[in-house]
């Protein structure tokens, strides 16, 4: 005989892992914020930070604080969080625990769009800093739709495998034409188009918030809310089906959000990988392959990974920076080499 | 009750038709078993009547409608299917992947009710899985895992219920627990159960109904006693066997001791050029 009581037990304790994990992480991530913002050229206190924050600093205080650095950090968090979320939607939805957007030729198509428009117009043009992010945009979606259109076969509809498999080759042929279209440009705008692939979170004004807010305020929710989806595609086609799931309309929309996510990341951050294939797998660890909790974990996990990191991007070699995306990287790499050592085979 | 029944099904991908113009009718609230060799096309059917495969043509028809005419939700709260071999994603618990039974019936983002929560916790002591709710899926035994996934095909709360080979992979007794805990849910509950086995003497011994498949057609079907004959599984199966009554139950069992050989005619000549030898030293 099995007590209703005790299975609202385990439920509630559940929960309070849940709960506990998230608070855990939120106060992280609040920690490394205002670490983050005394770090730079110019040190200003916890204190100063926490009064400045309150409308009581210097005038210079202010400057630093509200223009050059709050833009860029709350562009970490909101950035981490997206891709950490597309990330695990991708390996939901292909069942693979590789899949990241990286690998769906997005970073590779918004860098395609960039490189394209730099070798015509240079990186001088006045307007370049208000296309970019969104030439970046259309780049990644068509790069995305083209995957989706190859991979799709009239009597399977879309098998993951596939898909990732299309997105790696279609990856190598954008990267190739990238080489080609990158040796024809001037020093000043390779090297541009060099740190915007690296990944360097260069669109940091109020703008480029502006432009990446209504993406993440639309799309998490909605990702949040259709998590039980994700759950019955993660058993399978034929278990999602049996249960009731529209399996290919659901993939499609899914994806389709997963895509949105990225590819807005990538307009503002350039081609920063990894945090949308780390901030899953950490959350996986701490709370399990439900979707309804892994993916506001893997969205914390995101944040922090990319706050953390851009700091260090600031730090590391003042007063000039490094690219977040290389920060990423390096401590990425690492932790994913022994993430696999450990696997399964 | 949901009645289910083809018509003129014919199931192929591009060139290679494998079932042809197939018209089954399963008997509602009976344990049906779809046998034959690899290859006959028995998996390939359910999984057509499931809605798992688009056929060429022909309708399945699911409670008087076709099923392609209702939604997938609509289609899975009369129907639960277990596919072969299903694996969990590691770390989910046996909980949760009952509670995901109960996908059809959700609305919204899908937070459990108090009704949802009741069925789970039926399901769970229906399959006697009381001691493992709480574990993770991948760290069970093969027949409480597939017990774990039965449970979550009865949490959808269903009048059908399909599987495709539920016992393979399974070892004796784990196979016994699972066609168990079948019978029972037919028994108690009558629930119209259909299965692909490829045991005989376990589709003998659980089921009512039996339909013998060889190259996507009905060759046979009906009570154990009618399809379980020498001729049927010579036909279907290729072998010769010896068929007995089991001294506990009664039902059929089927002893194989040789296969048929390729060209029956061949044998037959070198028969009777033996008894001519025969004759002719006389």
């Amino acid at each position: 005989m099995l007590e209703m009581a005790s299975i609202l037990k385990v439920e509630r304790k559940k929960r309070r892992q849940v709960m506990g994990i998230i608070a855990i992480l939120a106060t992280l991530v609040v920690l490394v914020l205002i670490i983050s913002m005394n770090t730079g050229y110019i040190r200003l206190s916890p204190l100063a930070v926490i009064r400045t924050l309150f409308g009581g600093g210097t005038a210079k205080e202010s400057l630093i604080l509200f223009d050059l650095r709050l833009p860029r950090i709350i562009i970490a968090v909101l950035i981490g969080a997206a891709l950490a979320v597309s990330g695990g939607v991708l390996q939901g939805i292909s069942r693979n625990a590789l899949a990241d957007p990286g690998l769906l030729g997005i970073n590779s198509g918004a860098g395609l769009m960039v490189v394209l428009f730099i070798s015509f117009f240079s990186t001088h043009a006045a307007f370049s800093i208000f296309l970019l992010p969104f030439l970046a945009l259309v780049g990644a979606g068509v790069t995305a739709a083209l995957i989706y259109l190859l991979s799709y076969k009239k009597d399977e509809g879309i098998l993951p495998t596939r898909m990732i498999l299309v997105g790696v080759a279609l990856t190598a042929v954008i990267s190739s034409m990238m080489i080609i279209l990158t040796l024809r440009l001037d020093p000043n705008d390779y090297k541009f188009v060099a740190t915007w692939m690296a990944g360097s979170i260069w669109g940091s004004d109020w703008h480029f918030v502006s432009a990446l807010l209504p993406w993440i305020i639309v799309l998490l929710p909605y990702i949040f809310v259709k998590a039980r989806y994700l759950n019955a595609l993660n058993l399978g086609d034929s278990i999602a089906t049996g249960i009731g799931a529209a399996v290919e309309k659901e993939r499609l929309k899914l994806l389709a959000a997963s895509v949105g996510l990225a590819a807005a990341s990538v307009s503002v951050s350039g081609g920063i990988g990894f945090v949308g294939l780390i901030g899953p797998h950490i959350a996986r660890r701490l709370i399990g392959p439900n979707h309804k909790y892994l993916l506001p974990v893997a969205a914390l996990c995101g944040s922090l990974l990319l706050v953390v990191a851009d700091t260090l991007a600031r730090w590391v070699l003042q007063p000039s920076e490094i690219p977040t995306g290389i920060v990423v990287a390096v401590i990425g790499a690492p932790y994913f080499l022994y993430l696999l050592a450990k696997s399964r085979a | 009750m949901g009645q289910l029944y083809t018509k003129d099904l014919s199931i192929g991908y591009a060139e290679r038709m494998i079932v042809k113009e197939l018209n089954l009718e399963i008997p509602s609230g009976k344990i049906t078993a779809l046998i034959g060799p690899n290859g006959s096309g028995k998996s390939t059917i359910l999984k057509a009547i499931a809605r798992l495969l688009k056929p060429m043509a022909g309708i399945v028809y699911l409670d008087g409608r076709s099923i392609r005419s209702q939604s997938t939700k609509e289609v899975a709260k009369q129907m639960a299917i277990l596919p072969q071999n299903p694996i969990a994603p590691d770390g989910l618990t046996v909980y949760e992947l009952i509670s995901f039974g109960r996908f059809p019936h959700q609305r919204g983002a899908g937070n459990l009710t108090k009704k949802d929560k009741e069925i789970i916790r039926w399901a769970i002591m229906e399959t006697g899985l009381t001691e493992f709710y709480n574990r993770p899926v991948d760290q069970l035994s093969g027949g409480q895992r597939q017990r774990a996934w039965i449970a979550m095909a009865l949490a959808q709360q269903t009048d059908i219920l399909l599987l495709d080979e539920p016992t393979t992979f399974l070892d004796m007794a784990h196979q016994l627990e699972v066609l168990q805990l079948l019978e029972k849910l037919n028994q108690e509950q009558q629930r119209t159960i259909i299965m692909v086995v490829h045991d005989l003497n376990h589709a003998a011994r659980y089921a009512e109904h039996l339909v013998a498949i060889k190259s996507g057609q009905i060759i046979s079907e009906g009570t154990p006693n009618e399809v379980m004959t020498k001729e049927v599984i010579r036909d279907v199966f290729s072998i010769e066997a010896d068929i007995v009554n089991d001294p506990r139950s009664g039902v059929p069992l089927c002893l194989p001791y040789a296969l048929v050989t390729q060209e029956p005619l061949i044998a037959t000549d070198t028969q009777s050029g033996s008894e001519k030898t025969l004759v002719s030293t006389r």
